[in-house]
């Protein structure tokens, strides 16, 4: 026993005095970018425009949000002839991980960077810092440094849309909102979803349910949970599903489908056109739009043309940002509905009606 | 007779790290094999991990994440070591370092005592919160198992309910949820290093290790808690109050529990917010079987565990999937539990052998020799 | 090597017992026969053809089959599943698995029914399931290690006659045990295992149980019998009016112990007769404190300890050897030096003021190793390492070594071999003399007799008869234990009359 002790303790100084000593030693940014050769100039080719991408949890494949930042990069590889290196997050990481993965992207010579998530703003604060020739970018968050670029969306102006669509079209005047997790971000949903759902129809009740709570992210990423939550509102006379939960979104989607006259309303990106939901599309009444995309491909590209501006950027009903989807004809074709989302988006964007983004409690 | 000891000693050494190196290298084939059959190359992996993992910022990284890993992994073997499976070890620092968070905002002290009321604060949630498994387990019989489990998920609704604008928490602009920052008196120092800085929690840790196994060896009340960890019923007619003894070991580990959020909380974010680390204490539970509940051995499981994290973190940037960690570190854990119970049961038979061939030799020295030679 | 130059002929169709001290080597013996160790050299002959036995598997395919002294069988399992657990390929898990047993069963008189639990099952019961699983498996030679250390002399009967059975039939039946009459009333041959190694054949007709014992142990034997009193009027311990009842597993309230009152004073030992499972554990557990009684008090030495803790009863001065050693006395993991501090840990030497004193501990661990002849290489070894003896031994020496004013044992001599079981004797002897009281259970009559200046008999949970151990025979006490006689025992013949009418009125 005692011997053991002293091994360990052996190993454990030896351990310690390598960090020691490796205060006069190479780092992890600097030998990359000197040993990285083989890693990075895989993507090195072409014109020299180097995107690298940090995903949040989940990453490619989410079917959310994630995916439409990587189909904005998708199009800036083909359209730029942009290099990319993507990475994402694990999980129970702190700051300290995705502090070293936007150093990891700068340290070799990645320009520009693009965090997907408010939980980069406060690794990328650090990280700007010590990278000031680099430009960043980060979706949904703001930080505050000359190199940072805040991608920002008015989700609460499009969620108030559809909650116009909503009041019309339910029959029942009781309609549900459910949330992914319940974070700042979609509660942002919930509330202009809920001002747009009152200001139509102010007998009408809207019943909001999150999947999970904080740190639990599943609920972005369950649809068998999203669909039971559709169910369960479905069960109570509910008649309009708005979710705004991921690929759970998709549960909840089906459980919708399986009720005559009821409809579903989808997010971020036009679900009525999604593959994945070809087969129950007809109930998607119409989605509320945030074009992650198109803002990831209009940073790159204003990079590329030297045109870039730091700060906030905001992506709203004016500038197209966000939006409502009329791809579903059943829905297009009710103009009496339409005249009157797009009069209540015309009060928006003259600034006649701003939807709230956080809920009461 | 010396001589002989001696030998037994350096045999248990031996068989004491036979385990875990078998299990490591048992994870390195395995993942070795899943990169093959991914039609990766796996050397090259390995070469990739172990340069990224000795540099001085994945140094620091390292120490720092197994700190925490540390805290966690103590944590989870003090139940251990009296057979209680404290899965709730993640609840525990997470209520402990949220109130510690709200509580540290609150006050405004001179430095020393702030700290030590943050972390006093956080321990007592953490014994508090894990001391209602120990109590139902006594006198309602709830396994801790269920009961702490059930917990974390209580924490964590707990947690989301208070978490909130308008509650104990507020909205930033960045569009997180957090509590308020602590004032730098309660900031605890950093050493700065060439690598970043390196939290000077890890101090405290390795006072935790150190009373840990002082605590357990040196003590009654370590006797007391092993023997109950031994045998539930040669404690009990030993003398030792079983009962009372799950009640204190759940709220020693729920105690040590609370300091698992502390480096996070001390020595980097200064509050608690949506981004807090979360699932550290199953890490725990990993980190202690790895390191056989022995606060050496669980110092070495939490420093290959933050390794693996970080040099895995890196593969995906060398182009290859950043799960590989998820599979290196599941692998590990599971040939661990069998290593250490096919070594355990060998060593004993061993020394059963030992001991009657010893005997033997006592008995009937020349004859024997004549026999065996 | 545990083993040299052992030799042993076993002839089909008979009873071939196997004895020596703890330690000579007799477990090696059977665990190579077994296939559970391999011998470094030699070689083992079944039905004419060498065999090599790597498993158990392997042994169990030529017909060797092994009864542990442990049972190893699954309480919540009926005992058809027990049986067929692990050989569901032999005849499946239904209907022809309970022919095959009950075919088993008639054939050789076992008496088992098939779809009882086993946790609702004795002693004598198990060891019947588990010579059937052997037989099952289609065993030939049976291996018994030490199967009459838990039974009582009725049970020990039934047990030879199932044994005789087997024999008539052809099987072959090796046995091991410690105790020499028995070995001498089954047994067709007889080999003496001495230190690793063969000392003796004898055929049972020719040697008596006092030769045989010194054939074991290589030299003359002390005998257990002391007859001069060291019984004092001081009481010691006073158990008085005390009373338990426990929910059984059938969830019925059952008062297992009831109106238990007696006192033992200084020098004096008091011994407790009774068939196993009369509520003896439980008196014992009582008095330690690991168990509460419904009412009743307990005084030590003038003191009440009745709401004590068990700790402090310990420290108070009583000395504990368990029923049960693996799972009340030691750490089998652990260390002897650890083993010696457990149940001590708030005493000198072993600790002070909180903090333990680990080389204080092994020092006299050191002494007790030498004083108690606790045959081991060191006081670094696992206590599961040693043999059953030597393992009683350390725990008779730690009890001993904090000048206990009672010393509880229960069994202190079961499955110990005869040279430390004289050790024993002797060490509580002569505690004894030294003011020591004690509370003696045993199922050891002959035990109790030597060594008891008292002796009551427990039935049912209530201390129905006592005897004056100097006149009583092992009979009287025996039928007293079944209950049949209650009272004072000096009579027998009389008193099992006399009390007759007493046990209708008292009865249940």
């Amino acid at each position: 026993m005692r011997r053991v002790t002293q091994l360990a303790a052996v190993v454990l100084s030896g351990s310690l005095g390598m960090a020691s000593l490796a205060a006069c030693g190479s780092t992890s940014d600097s030998g990359s970018t000197a040993g990285s050769g083989s890693t990075a100039s895989a993507g090195a080719g072409g014109g020299g425009l180097k995107v690298g991408m940090a995903y949040d949890i989940g990453g490619r494949g989410d079917q959310s949000f994630n995916d439409s930042a990587a189909r904005g990069l998708d199009q800036a590889k083909s359209t730029l002839g942009a290099s990319v290196k993507e990475l994402s997050a694990g999980a129970n990481e702190t700051d300290a991980d995705k502090t070293q993965r936007l150093k990891d992207l700068a340290g070799a010579g990645y320009n520009p960077v693009i965090a997907i998530g408010y939980s980069y703003a406060g690794s990328l604060a650090t990280v700007a810092k010590e990278f000031p020739n680099t430009k960043f970018a980060i979706v949904d968050s703001t930080v505050d440094a000359p190199n940072v670029t805040n991608l920002v969306f008015t989700e609460e102006q499009s969620s108030y849309l559809v909650g116009v669509a909503a009041a019309l079209k339910s029959k029942s005047h009781k309609i549900g909102f459910i949330g992914g997790v319940n974070v700042p971000l979609i509660n942002k949903f919930e509330a202009g979803f809920t001002a747009g759902v009152k200001a139509t129809d102010p007998s009408a009740t809207v019943t909001p349910q999150y999947l999970s709570q904080p740190p639990d992210t599943k609920g972005f990423s369950s649809p068998d949970l999203g669909k039971a939550a559709a169910q369960g509102m479905l069960d109570k006379g509910i008649d309009v599903v708005y979710a705004a939960a991921g690929s759970s979104g998709n549960g909840a989607i089906e459980a919708v489908a399986g009720k005559s006259g009821a409809w579903a309303i989808g997010v971020d990106s036009d679900q009525y056109n999604q593959d994945a939901l070809a087969k129950n599309k007809a109930v998607i009444l119409t989605s509320a739009l945030k074009n992650v995309d198109v803002a990831v491909l209009d940073y790159i590209k204003s990079f590329k043309d030297n045109s870039l501006k730091t700060g906030t950027v905001t992506f709203d009903l004016k500038s197209g940002g966000v939006g409502y989807s009329k791809s579903n004809p059943a829905f297009a074709s009710d103009s009496a509905t339409i005249a009157k989302i797009e009069t209540a988006k015309q009060a928006i964007v003259d600034g006649k009606v701003t939807p709230p983004t956080t809920v009461k409690k | 007779m010396n001589k002989l000891l001696k030998k037994i000693d350096g045999e248990r050494l031996l068989l004491g790290l036979a385990a875990p190196v078998l299990a490591v290298v048992t994870a390195l084939v395995v993942t070795a094999l899943v990169l093959l059959a991914s039609g990766k190359e796996p050397f090259q992996a390995f070469n990739v991990m172990l340069d990224y993992g000795s540099k001085a910022d994945s140094q620091i990284y390292i120490l720092n994440k197994a700190t925490t890993y540390y805290l966690a992994g103590i944590a989870v073997a003090l139940g251990f070591r009296m057979n209680l499976f404290n899965i709730g070890v993640d609840g525990q620092y997470r209520m402990a370092a949220f109130f510690a968070a709200v509580v540290g905002a609150q006050l405004h002290l001179p430095g020393v005592l702030h700290i030590l009321v943050i972390v006093l604060v956080a321990m007592l949630v953490g014994a508090m919160w894990a001391g209602i498994a120990g109590l139902l387990k006594v006198t309602r019989g709830v396994s801790e198992v269920i009961s702490t489990i059930m917990l974390n998920a209580i924490a964590t609704s707990v947690i989301a309910y208070l978490l909130s604008p308008g509650r104990l928490a507020e909205l930033d602009a960045s569009g997180n949820v957090s509590t308020k920052v602590i004032p730098d008196s309660g900031h605890l120092f950093n050493i700065a290093t060439k690598g970043g800085s390196l939290y000077g929690f890890i101090f405290v840790a390795v006072i935790v290790g150190i009373a840990f196994w002082w605590g357990l060896s040196r003590t009654r009340f370590g006797f007391d808690l092993r023997t109950a960890g031994g045998s539930d019923s040669a404690a009990l007619a030993s003398g030792v109050n079983v009962k009372r003894m799950v009640v204190t070991a759940m709220l020693l580990s729920g105690a040590i529990a609370g300091l698992v959020g502390m480096p996070e909380l001390l020595n980097n974010s200064y509050q608690y917010s949506l981004n807090f680390p979360t699932g550290i204490g199953f890490t725990g539970i990993s980190v202690a079987l790895l390191g056989r509940n022995n606060p050496i051995g669980v110092a070495i499981g939490a420093l290959l565990w933050a390794f693996i994290e970080r040099a895995t973190g890196h593969l995906e940037f060398a182009g290859y999937d950043k799960e590989i960690a998820g599979v290196v570190q599941g692998v590990i854990v599971l040939a661990v539990v069998i290593a250490y119970e096919l070594v355990r049961r060998y060593g004993l038979r061993r020394q059963q052998s030992r001991v009657g061939r010893q005997l033997a030799a006592q008995a009937v020295p020349s004859k024997n020799q004549e026999v065996s030679a | 090597m545990a083993n040299h130059d052992i030799d042993i002929t076993v002839s089909r169709g008979t009873v071939h017992a196997l004895v020596g001290e703890n330690g000579a080597g007799k477990s090696t013996l059977m665990k190579i026969l077994y296939g559970m160790q391999r011998p470094d050299e030699g070689t083992i002959t079944v039905n004419g053809e060498r065999v090599e036995l790597h498993t158990p598997a392997d042994a169990i395919a030529r017909g060797i089959g092994m009864v542990h002294q442990h049972f190893m069988l699954a309480d919540n399992l009926t005992v058809l599943e027990n049986v067929v657990l692990g050989a569901e390929r032999l005849h499946g898990i239904g209907g022809r698995a309970r022919n095959a047993i009950k075919k088993i069963s008639d054939a050789y008189g076992l008496d088992v029914r098939p779809d009882v639990l086993v946790e609702h099952l004795g002693v004598a019961d198990r060891q019947r399931i588990e010579i059937l699983k052997v037989l099952y498996r289609g065993a030939r030679t049976l291996i018994l290690d030490e199967p009459t250390a838990v039974l009582v002399p009725q049970e020990v009967e039934a047990l030879f006659d199932n044994l005789r059975e087997l024999k008539s039939e052809g099987l072959t039946v090796i046995f091991i045990s410690h105790k020499l009459d028995e070995v001498l009333s089954v047994a067709d041959a007889i080999t003496v295992i001495r230190r690793g190694t063969t000392v003796a054949s004898v055929n049972p007709r020719e040697v008596n149980a006092r030769q045989l014992a010194e054939l074991m142990v290589g030299s003359e034997l002390p005998s257990p019998e002391t007859r001069e009193s060291t019984v004092t009027d001081v009481p010691m311990l006073t158990v008085d009016g005390l009373r338990l009842s426990e929910i059984d597993p059938d969830g019925i309230d059952r008062v297992v112990l009831d109106s238990i009152g007696f006192t033992i004073h200084k020098g004096e030992v008091l011994g407790i007769a009774g068939v196993e499972g009369n509520g003896q554990a439980e008196l014992v557990e009582a008095i330690m404190g690991m168990r509460k009684p419904d009412n009743g008090t307990v005084t030590l030495d003038g003191k009440d300890i009745s709401q004590a803790l068990t700790r402090t009863r310990r420290e108070a001065g009583i000395g504990y050897v368990p029923e049960d050693r693996h799972r009340h006395a030691l750490l089998l993991e652990a260390p002897l030096w650890e083993n010696r501090i457990l149940g001590h840990v708030t005493e000198q030497p072993n600790s002070r003021r909180g903090i333990l004193n680990p080389a204080a501990a092994r020092r006299d661990t050191e002494r007790i190793v030498a004083e108690y002849d606790v045959r081991t290489p060191g006081i670094d070894v696992t206590a599961a390492s040693l043999s059953g003896g030597n393992q009683q031994k350390l725990i008779v020496g730690r009890e001993m070594s904090h000048n206990p004013k009672l010393l509880i044992a229960a069994h202190p001599t079961r499955g110990v071999d005869v040279g430390a079981q004289a050790q024993i004797w002797d060490q509580i002897r002569e505690a004894r003399r030294e003011g020591l009281a004690v509370l003696l259970i045993s199922a050891d009559l002959d035990e109790l007799i030597g060594l008891s200046d008292t002796l009551r008999v427990m039935y049912r949970g209530r201390l129905v008869a006592d005897a004056d151990p100097s006149t009583v025979t092992p009979e009287e006490l025996g039928s007293a234990m079944t209950g049949a006689a209650r009272g004072h025992l000096e009579h027998p013949a009389q008193d099992a009359a006399d009390t007759a009418d007493e046990t209708d009125q008292a009865g249940e």
